[in-house]
């Protein structure tokens, strides 16, 4: 394994059992993450890319699953085979967070806001009062006022502010690794060129890697600098950004690159 | 230009509710004063973020909602002294199409008996006849061997065939327009491509006219001929350039709102040294109601709310006290995602 890839997957598989049907969400997948690159993983619905992601991070609710094997390496260490414990150690200090795409689904209406980060931030003694950190965090995902907006509850704040919450929680944690799943794709369009920005800077500034859940080929275009492009639980092409809009070596992710863009002309109309 | 077949005159909608918090009761003023023409067989387009309104336009039109104020018109008719009779004719003549295809189809039938429902309460064919007279929209709508889907649930169709069922479902009572609300936003991309397709394969054999409702603006470029811009219950912008040319500053803004395809022209790479900061939702008080976000405000904005004018070409309007210098500048920077021509594929 090499030292310098921040996350190692190796042929995972995730088999679901529905009814008496197995589904093979995830069918053999490599997938690496290097220190502080911006990965992209795109693909249909349906194409196993969220359940990558939960079974990366260990959120899969495990009453369904047939069979999750491969190998899952964070910084060398095994996850798949990991105590709750280590898992929880590194969920909570330097490890890995995850952001979904429905922010109110995460939050808890009863809560005011700074508890929520508050509850999340790592250990680490010596940064100051939790307050003041949590204060630090709303202030850094571009909240305004952070002093009142720490003692609003979910409800209070729009789409994009929950957003920018669950990325500060997210945060709180000081990961080294992000998993973005849709991170805007609930939003405005004005607002998810803000979300996508925030997280761009957050990336650049804290030398923080990311790993961005999309079927929005824009976001990859903007954001990442590698792509993998996924089909019925099979990453079925991955290259450099430009190198995949530019030259797409599978006629699946032609297709898409294709569609995305003339969507945006009236050639289709012909 | 023939005569517009619905046409909205000072249109108002006020949603009530209890207020949450405490005593008193909130107001929404979720249509405030729209006048709008629809053509016979036209694509119209209304755009607009969420919480602008559009979803309470397309009721009005489609008559689920009684306006506050205001009125509609089908063909010259208010809407809101239709009969029995009247209303039956028009529900005929004005179809709907919604976001998710799961929820406005009925789990417990199958694909032949909810439809076949509607062609006997609309006498669309005999009992007999129903079977082949609905295997003939189905096979319309790209749903081919009918047979195959007839006797199907809902839950055993995909997303983009739900979608082509709803749309066969308007389609059987040959509307004159079918409103669609977000049709396409609970879609993949590539069956985006095929409904937008499928939307003007239709137009074209039958002149059905189509308004539709969505946020997304790329998709409607592809497929509107006129575009209604809506903000906080107005339409802003209204034409069938404004996606080349807009003259409002929130037209524009949305333009520029748009993701580069191109990744070696990403715009949020370069602008992402500047802190872009969440916004408060401002109150409505006097003025354009825009000016709060707008970079263009001046003294009269706050004081005076523009109405919607001619500017430019024929035909389009836009409620900016400048649209005119709006119109001046240069094409919004998304347009460069336009401009792009794919690169000849190596292989």
């Amino acid at each position: 394994m090499s030292a310098s890839l921040l996350l190692d997957v190796n042929d995972l598989k995730v088999h679901l059992r529905l009814g008496h049907k197995v589904v093979k969400a995830i069918d053999g997948v490599d997938f690496q993450v290097r220190p502080g690159e911006c990965v992209g993983i795109v693909g249909e619905s349906g194409s196993g890319k969220s359940t990558m992601a939960r079974a990366v991070t260990r959120l899969m609710p495990n009453v369904n699953i047939e069979e999750l094997s491969g190998r899952l390496a964070f910084e060398g260490r095994d996850i798949l085979g990991m105590a709750d414990s280590e898992l929880r150690a590194l969920r909570r200090g330097r490890g890995f967070s995850m952001i979904f795409q429905d922010p109110l689904g995460y939050l808890n209406p009863t809560q005011r806001i700074g508890r929520q980060i508050q509850e999340a931030l790592s250990r680490d003694a010596g940064r100051g009062s939790d307050k003041a950190r949590v204060h630090t965090l709303l202030d850094e995902v571009g909240l305004p006022d952070a002093a009142n907006l720490a003692r609003r509850y979910p409800h209070e704040l729009s789409g994009g502010m929950r957003q920018r919450v669950m990325i500060a929680i997210a945060l709180a944690s000081d990961p080294q690794l992000l998993f973005a799943d849709e991170p805007t794709t609930a939003l405005d369009a004005t607002v998810q060129l803000q979300v996508l920005q925030t997280l761009y800077r957050l990336h650049k500034e804290r030398n923080m890697a990311m790993a961005i859940i999309t079927h929005d080929l824009g976001v990859v275009a903007e954001l990442c600098d590698r792509v993998y492009v996924m089909r019925a639980g099979k990453v079925i092409e991955s290259a450099e950004t430009v190198t995949l809009f530019e030259q797409p070596q599978h006629d699946y992710s032609r297709r898409l690159i294709e569609l995305s863009t003339r969507r945006l002309t009236r050639e289709l109309q012909s | 230009m023939s005569a517009p077949i619905m046409r909205m005159t000072r249109v108002e909608q006020l949603y009530i509710s209890r207020n949450a918090n405490g005593p008193g009761w909130n107001t929404v003023r979720a249509v405030d004063g729209v006048d709008l023409d629809v053509n016979e067989g036209e694509t119209l387009a209304i755009v607009g973020e969420s919480g602008s309104g559009k979803s309470t336009l397309a009721k009005l039109l489609l008559m689920l909602n009684r306006p506050t104020a205001g009125d509609v018109q089908f063909r010259g008719t208010s809407l809101v002294s239709l009969g029995a009779s009247g209303r039956q004719a028009f529900r005929r003549q004005v179809q709907a199409v919604f976001q998710d295809p799961a929820s406005s189809l009925n789990p417990r039938m199958t694909v032949e008996r909810m439809l076949g429902y509607i062609v006997q309460r609309h006498e669309l064919a005999t009992p007999r006849e129903t079977r082949a007279f609905l295997a003939g929209h189905l096979a319309a709508v790209g749903l081919t061997p009918p047979d195959h889907y007839l006797d199907r649930y809902p839950h055993q169709l995909s997303g983009g065939q739900q979608q082509r069922i709803a749309i066969a479902r308007a389609m059987m009572l040959r509307p004159a327009i079918i409103i669609a609300d977000e049709p396409l936003s609970s879609l993949d991309v590539s069956v985006q491509a095929q409904v937008l397709q499928l939307m003007r394969d239709l137009h074209r054999a039958t002149n059905v006219g189509f308004v539709v409702i969505s946020h997304d603006l790329g998709a409607m470029e592809s497929i509107a001929d006129r575009t209604a811009v809506m903000y906080r219950g107005r339409i802003v912008e209204i034409g069938r350039s404004i996606y080349e040319r807009p003259f409002h500053p929130y037209t524009k803004l949305l333009l520029d709102a748009r993701l580069s395809l191109d990744p070696r022209r990403g715009r949020i790479r370069s602008l992402s040294a500047t802190q872009v900061r969440a916004e408060m939702p401002e109150p409505m008080s006097g003025g354009c109601r825009f000016r709060h976000r707008c970079p263009l405000a001046i003294e009269i904005c706050a004081t005076a709310d523009p109405a919607l004018r001619p500017v430019g070409q024929a035909g389009t309007f836009a409620a900016c006290h400048r649209a005119d210098e709006v119109g001046a500048s240069p094409r919004p920077a998304g347009a460069a995602a336009v401009e792009r021509t794919p690169r000849p594929v190596e292989t």
